[in-house]
């Protein structure tokens, strides 16, 4: 076989954000006309090197070689022109303008000073003819009223309105229903035959991988792993570089001593749900699984009285709740952990120990005034037996990694008597020691007889954690998984 | 080495203690009335008001609040106090009520921040300008003047041996209370934690309505308190009475952000920027400085305040006022 020629290279790239290294000493090899896969958990540094290779981060050392010349981007809209686009995970669109609008962005045809509207929608349909992905796209749309799949499709249809040689692709399919995704990674491929496009894809979706790409680069926690070939594509292998790990032993050993009901949620409707019901046992995981947007949060936040409800009841150990509010279910020992912990779980300007404290300051210091050394006290004892790594209780949240921030919000909870614990998507961008540490506390938990309603966003995850599964789409329940028939093909038949 | 380092880290986040004491020296020197006891007496009844309005718009800006209508709260209320009076109302039930019409105030602004959702800035110069007109419709813009009974200026004129003005007892009393409760009890740790995260506040159980709500009452109680102290002191009602505390309370509330918790509005810092800003004031007033230039070094330390703060913190700290 003849050596194709290297369109891009880097050479020990490195990149920190704080204390934590998302890329370190990278080296990898991009030829013309492959489809590289690019592979690794969350966390594991994919989304921060291709914003590098785009130009939308600076890199602190190592070096880019882009078609035999060294670079170093200024600015993402550099990049772009010299032939690098990335279309996102979560498209950058601006929503009231329409698809052609939104496609020419920062490039219009102008008339004088005016816009020339006609003109961006016939460029626009010349490119839909020439990437015909979903030629049904109605250009006049205003984005806002797109579904997620067509939001996709104008994303893709930006970036190959600049005539890349490279295109960037971060998860394209994770939000596009079965058969949007398949005509997608059609044209992926058939763009790639026909005009010799160099890609990176990046998917959790290891399938899909195996499907179009003709090798796969494995990251784990910023560093390279290692690189497979389409002709040594195996499903273990990858998962094992991945992870570093057997997946057996990755995740604990799931429940064996299951007892009765705990918490029910019945017949839930609201605004995204649709007659939603679940329900968590003693001792058990139960996971929530389906695309996003499908409704996983919205029900648990319904369930923790964070959303309203049309209709539907909550009965906890068989009484019903009535006006079921937070600090209602925060009494009965039913907590949650919200999925984005900067927004929805981290005080910044706290101290370690005040994050800990403040969900359980009343029962936990009964007298009127706090003192730091009782508070200090408790906190620190649960730092320790949630293995945290910290330097003083006192020093700010902020110093934290991100595992160990969120480590700080699982202890806050169980500073109490925990009954249920539901957790959104608890493991998102931490490494790989804290996620093991998270799934242990879980599973001790349980051993204690307390259920857990746990969402996750990657399925070998979910496959690993839960003893039953209910799959979500579109707000409805779709399947109720037990044990034995958890596996992939199942959960990807019903949440699609 | 170690004595050095010692020293830097209790001058650390104290910038302003420094700076207080300095400035008291610089103006010990070049006025031989700034450290006489008559003017130290009244530099203390001075920060009793605006100390005690300090203490509330403090309150409220932990929260990520705002307030500007308390000039002219104070300046109704005590119009309010005096009218009754003369019109032959017990003092001491026009000062209870004027502390009740102070809370009052305190939802008006609740209500409409909190529950309607304007932001903070918007409404509270709409019930600043709407009471500044009523002020200037009941007394037809002159000062009014009424009948009170001697006993009236005991609270803002009063001293106990000799020197210590009973205000400032009251002022001190107030101070360590606000203290305590803002850096000691579980409500006050609610209001830092509304202000650093609201939503994940929610997520814990607090009810940030509430916990908003709550703070502007308390300020509007904190309002009520120093119109007493003001009425006691003036025995009259200017149109104007109160704006002259505005610029200088809410300086100190950026000027404490630089102290203490840098970056946050808290307590302690309000205290000491009001008692640096009463200093300045009067050390300007003692040199024979025209009194509008305390407009111009209110302005200057309010920009040079929160650049520090801007400079030396990243953002996102805690609400977004700062």
């Amino acid at each position: 076989m003849a050596t194709k020629e290297i369109i891009m290279s880097t050479t020990k790239l490195n990149k920190s954000f704080g204390v934590t290294h998302a890329v370190i000493n990278l080296d990898i090899t991009i030829e013309k006309g492959d489809i590289m896969g690019l592979v690794g958990e969350n966390g594991a540094g994919k989304s921060t090197l291709i914003k590098i290779l785009g130009g939308e981060y600076y890199l602190d050392s190592g070096q880019i070689t882009y078609q035999n010349k060294i670079i170093s981007w200024n600015s993402s809209a550099e990049a772009l022109k010299k032939g690098i686009a990335i279309v996102h995970q979560h498209p950058l669109l601006v929503f009231s303008l329409n698809a052609a609008e939104n496609i020419f962005l920062g490039k219009e045809f102008t008339q004088g000073i005016f816009l020339d509207e006609k003109k961006s929608i016939e460029e626009s349909k010349k490119l839909v003819k020439q990437y015909p992905i979903y030629p049904e796209l109605d250009l006049e749309k205003p984005v806002i009223e797109m579904s997620a799949g067509e939001k996709e499709v104008v994303e893709i249809l930006k970036a190959l309105s600049y005539n890349p040689k490279i295109l960037i692709l971060d998860e394209p399919t994770a939000s596009l229903p079965k058969d949007e995704a398949e005509s997608l990674l059609k044209l992926l491929v058939d763009l790639n035959r026909k005009k010799e496009m160099t890609m990176i894809y990046i998917s959790h979706k290891l399938e899909e991988t195996f499907e179009i790409c003709n090798k796969i680069t494995v990251m784990r926690n910023g560093e390279n792993i290692g690189m497979l070939t389409n002709e040594h594509f195996d499903k273990n292998k990858l998962v094992k570089m991945m992870i570093n790990q057997d997946i057996s032993e990755f995740y604990p050993e799931k429940s064996s001593q299951i007892g009765k009901v705990l918490l029910e949620a019945n017949h839930i409707n609201s605004k995204v749900l649709k007659d939603v019901s679940i329900h968590v046992h003693e001792g058990e995981i139960v996971g929530l699984y389906g695309l996003i947007g499908a409704g996983m949060t919205e029900l648990v936040e319904s369930i923790y009285g964070l959303q309203p409800f049309q209709s539907g009841e909550i009965i906890f150990n068989q009484k019903k709740i009535l006006h079921p509010h937070v600090d209602m279910m925060v009494h009965h020992g039913i907590y949650l952990i919200p999925a984005d912990r900067h927004q929805y779980g981290l005080f910044p300007s706290f101290s370690v120990s005040e994050n800990i404290t403040i969900a359980h300051l009343f029962s936990l210091f009964p007298e009127f005034l706090l003192t730091r050394y009782k508070e200090n006290q408790v906190a620190t004892k649960e730092a320790e037996q949630m293995n945290l790594k910290y330097a003083d209780i006192n020093q700010s949240i902020k110093e934290l990694s991100g595992g160990n921030q969120q480590k700080v919000i699982v202890a806050r909870w169980l500073l109490k008597e925990c009954n249920v614990l539901i957790v959104d998507d608890p493991t998102v961008g931490i490494d790989i020691g804290a996620k093991r540490d998270i799934y242990r506390i879980l599973r001790e938990l349980n051993s204690h007889h307390k259920g857990i309603i746990f969402i996750s966003s990657e399925i070998n995850e979910i496959i690993g954690m839960a003893d039953r599964i209910y799959t979500m789409r579109r707000g409805i329940i779709t399947a109720e998984l037990p044990k034995d028939e958890i596996n992939q093909e199942n959960i990807l038949k019903n949440i699609l | 080495m170690a004595n050095n380092n010692g020293i830097l880290k209790i001058l650390k986040n104290r910038e302003l203690l420094v700076m207080a004491f300095l400035l008291i020296i610089f103006f010990s020197i070049t006025s031989n009335r700034f450290l006489s006891p008559s003017n130290i007496s009244n530099v203390l009844m001075n920060i009793s008001v605006s100390g005690i309005l300090a203490l509330g718009l403090a309150l409220v800006m932990i929260n990520g609040d705002f307030d500007l209508s308390f000039g002219s709260a104070l300046g109704l209320l005590n119009l309010f106090i005096l009218m009754f009076v003369d019109k032959g109302w017990n003092v001491w039930v026009m000062f209870a009520l004027a502390i009740v019409g102070g809370i009052l105030w305190g939802m008006l602004n609740a209500i409409l921040v909190v529950q309607i959702k304007i932001h903070a800035f918007v409404a509270t110069i709409a019930t600043w300008t709407m009471c500044r007109g009523f002020i200037y419709w009941i007394n037809g813009g002159k000062t009014f003047y009424g009948k009170y009974p001697d006993f009236m200026t005991i609270i803002g004129r009063g001293t106990v041996f000799g020197y210590i003005p009973i205000s400032s007892i009251i002022f001190i009393g107030a101070a360590i209370i606000v203290f305590l409760l803002a850096n000691r009890s579980k409500f006050g740790r609610y209001i830092y934690a509304v202000g650093s995260n609201a939503d994940a506040a929610e997520y814990v159980g607090i009810n940030s309505k509430r916990i908003r709500f709550t703070s502007y009452l308390l300020q509007g109680l904190l309002i009520g308190l120093s119109t007493v102290i003001l009425s006691s002191k003036l025995t009259s009602g200017p149109a104007t009475a109160g704006d002259g505390f505005q610029m200088t309370v809410i300086a100190s509330a950026f000027l404490g952000a630089t102290v203490f918790k840098p970056g946050l509005v808290n307590i302690g810092g309000s205290i000491l920027g009001i008692l640096l800003l009463s200093i300045i004031e009067n050390g300007l007033i003692m040199l024979g400085v025209p009194f509008y230039f305390k407009y111009i070094v209110q302005g200057l330390i309010i920009i040079g305040a929160v650049s520090f703060i801007s400079l030396k913190n990243k953002r996102s700290e805690g609400p977004a006022i700062l």
